[in-house]
């Protein structure tokens, strides 16, 4: 009797924690819910958080993620319109929009996954297929910056695009949309994550890069040299300029002053014939008195001006 | 054994007769461990009730409806940081590094120019707004990664290698910021972004080379420029002194010939002045004083009758003899 009535209070203590749990349920910030009663939604999809109510055991709440959830790309080989071998490693961000038509088309987030690979891989490999390497790379028509001398030097430039990589990734978006429309999503944003070349391109670009940065060397080496010979060569050429100008104007100066000497000299001596002849007599004597010393021989006549008298007396 | 028995015994009818009491006290228990909580300096407590985020309680001993309440603890001022490119192994005083092929390739990226450089930088961030970290975004730390590698790849691609080896470090960090902040907020990540500093930036490692040896070929250059200029400089200035010395002198000289002339024009003006009064007396005494100053110092002096030119070779022995 006891015993029964312990037993009789525990199952239905057990059936109406059941019939509790059953009948309430909470949804957080993150999720929201379609409740299905034999796998068919009844209601609005629930999508704001709380705590709610269904019918017990018929019905039933499904849930779904109501964030932002993660889409990676799978990094992918696709040539690209210029035939050049890139790998593309794309991610997008999307979320479930309307959740009765997710969970009708797509199930769960696996299924939506896979129609997303399909999706934005697809738009990926059209669009990159569908342009020039440099129009995923770059994003606008910025112009380079001249660096240093090296840049001038290789006359670095960037190639103009015509669509960007903003805008290749906005399309590839906007197609993705259009065809997720009816799939309750939304792809909120795509973009390029890693863009490289595969490996036997790296390589050719490796040359390259090597190539160009060798031919910047030679280019650099030549250069010095070539200077070091012109300042060489203006060297002598400022040397010779230098030196011949100072002879030139050293000989100018002794010259005029050896004219003005002159000059001087003809005006005092050329007055009349007296003076010629006192400077002939004068210029005479001095030359006896500084060239006539102990070594001199003179050998004079008894009948010169000096020695007449030696002769006779008048 | 008998001892035992009892105290067994007692356990059990001290429970048959307190259970209610044992029952109660165990759920306050559980009530009060759930209903009290810490907050650390560095966090914020996100509470939420039934689900619902109610309110956001700061640092300190708080306390929520057990059970009903949960609370998510998020480390609002601490500042966090993604590595791209490169691993902190061990982070100390001399801080190690490790670079795996992973962390390569998240370095390795195509230039504007479509040549590939090795771009490693570091995001810091913090999270700002708790709710969105929490409840808008599944996984807001792994997208914030895609973010910043994409918006590292946007920007570089927008640069020629060389910017982005030399002047355009600067530049390309303050860029990649300002993209992923505002990717940060139109994602609702709920983080703020700190700074963004670009780490090593190099060329790949099969270029690194070539790119030193231009390097090297640009100071080869100088080196070889300043070796012209010292020579130039060792022997031009000089020269320009010794062709201002020529030139002084040259005008040394011409000073002292002038002057010279004027001297002698004057001497001989005197002279003859005195000369112009009496000519023939003045010749004579010029004459007759000069040969009295030259005569004493001469060596030989032979006087010789005005008509014997014959006896010339004769003094010839004579003078050879007194050599």
């Amino acid at each position: 009797m006891n015993q029964n009535k312990i037993i009789i209070t525990i199952i239905s203590a057990f059936v109406i924690i059941l019939v509790l749990t059953q009948s309430f349920y909470t949804v957080s910030e993150m999720e929201q819910v379609v409740v299905t009663q034999f796998g068919k939604p009844v209601g609005e999809p629930i999508t704001t958080p709380g705590l709610k109510i269904k019918v017990p055991f018929i019905q039933k709440a499904n849930f779904f993620d109501k964030r932002y959830l993660e889409w990676d790309g799978d990094p992918n080989q696709v040539p690209t319109k210029n035939k050049k071998f890139i790998f593309v490693d794309t991610f997008a961000r999307w979320h479930i929009t309307d959740p009765l038509q997710f969970y009708k088309r797509l199930t769960n987030e696996r299924g939506a996954q896979s129609r997303l690979d399909d999706l934005l891989d697809g738009e990926t490999r059209d669009n990159v297929a569908s342009h020039d390497l440099v129009e995923l790379v770059r994003n606008t028509n910025r112009q380079a910056a001249q660096t240093d001398k090296i840049s001038e030097m290789i006359d670095d430039s960037l190639q103009d695009i015509q669509i960007g990589r903003a805008k290749i990734q906005k399309n590839i978006l906007e197609k993705a949309n259009n065809e997720a429309a009816d799939l309750g999503i939304t792809i909120l944003d795509f973009r390029f994550k890693r863009l490289n070349y595969v490996e036997d391109v790296r390589k050719r670009v490796y040359d390259r890069m090597n190539s160009e940065r060798y031919r910047i060397a030679d280019k650099f080496r030549s250069e010095g040299q070539g200077e070091a010979s012109r300042i060489n060569g203006q060297k002598e050429r400022d040397l010779n300029e230098i030196q011949s100008q100072a002879f030139k104007e050293a000989e100018k100066i002794k010259g005029g002053a050896d004219g003005r000497a002159a000059a001087i000299y003809a005006e005092a001596y050329n007055k009349s014939s007296q003076t010629r002849d006192f400077y002939e007599f004068r210029k005479t004597m001095e030359t006896f008195q500084k060239t006539f010393d102990s070594s001199t021989t003179v050998i004079f006549s008894n009948d010169s001006e000096l020695y007449k008298y030696l002769q006779k007396m008048d | 054994m008998a001892n035992n028995q009892s105290y067994e015994i007692d356990i059990e009818e001290l429970l048959k007769k307190h259970y209610k009491k044992v029952i109660a006290g165990v759920v306050v228990l559980l009530l009060v461990f759930d209903a009290f909580f810490q907050i650390d300096p560095e966090e914020v407590g996100v509470i939420t009730r039934f689900g619902t985020h109610v309110r956001t309680v700061d640092p300190g001993l708080k306390t929520k409806i057990p059970y009903l309440e949960t609370v998510y603890k998020v480390a609002v001022e601490r500042q966090m940081k993604q590595e791209f490119g490169f691993r902190t192994q061990d982070p100390d005083v001399r801080t190690r590094y490790a670079r795996n092929s992973n962390a390569k390739d998240e370095s390795l990226m195509l230039t504007g120019d479509l040549n590939l450089a090795n771009v490693e930088w570091v995001v810091q961030y913090r999270i700002d707004k708790p709710h969105n970290y929490l409840f808008r975004v599944r996984n807001a730390d792994n997208t914030l990664r895609a973010i910043s590698e994409a918006a590292m790849r946007q920007v570089v691609g927008d640069r020629t290698v060389n910017e982005v080896l030399t002047v355009g470090r600067a530049e390309v960090a303050g860029k990649v910021k300002v993209i992923v902040q505002e990717t940060a907020r139109d994602y609702s990540l709920g983080i703020q972004i700190a700074q963004v500093v670009l780490q090593d930036v190099n060329p790949p490692e099969p270029v690194k080379q070539a790119f030193n040896a231009v390097n090297e070929a640009q100071q080869e250059k100088e080196t070889l420029i300043n070796e012209a200029k010292s020579a130039y400089n060792k022997v031009i200035p000089r020269a320009r002194g010794e062709a201002e010395e020529t030139i002084q002198k040259a005008e040394g000289y011409a000073t002292k010939r002038v002057n010279n002339a004027q001297g002698d024009v004057a001497r001989f003006n005197s002279v003859y002045k005195e000369y112009a009064r009496a000519p023939q007396v003045t010749k004579r005494r010029i004459y007759l004083e000069t040969m009295q100053e030259i005569l004493p110092q001469l060596g030989d002096k032979i006087i010789k009758p005005g008509e014997g030119d014959n006896m010339i070779p004769l003094l010839n022995m004579q003078l050879n003899k007194n050599k």
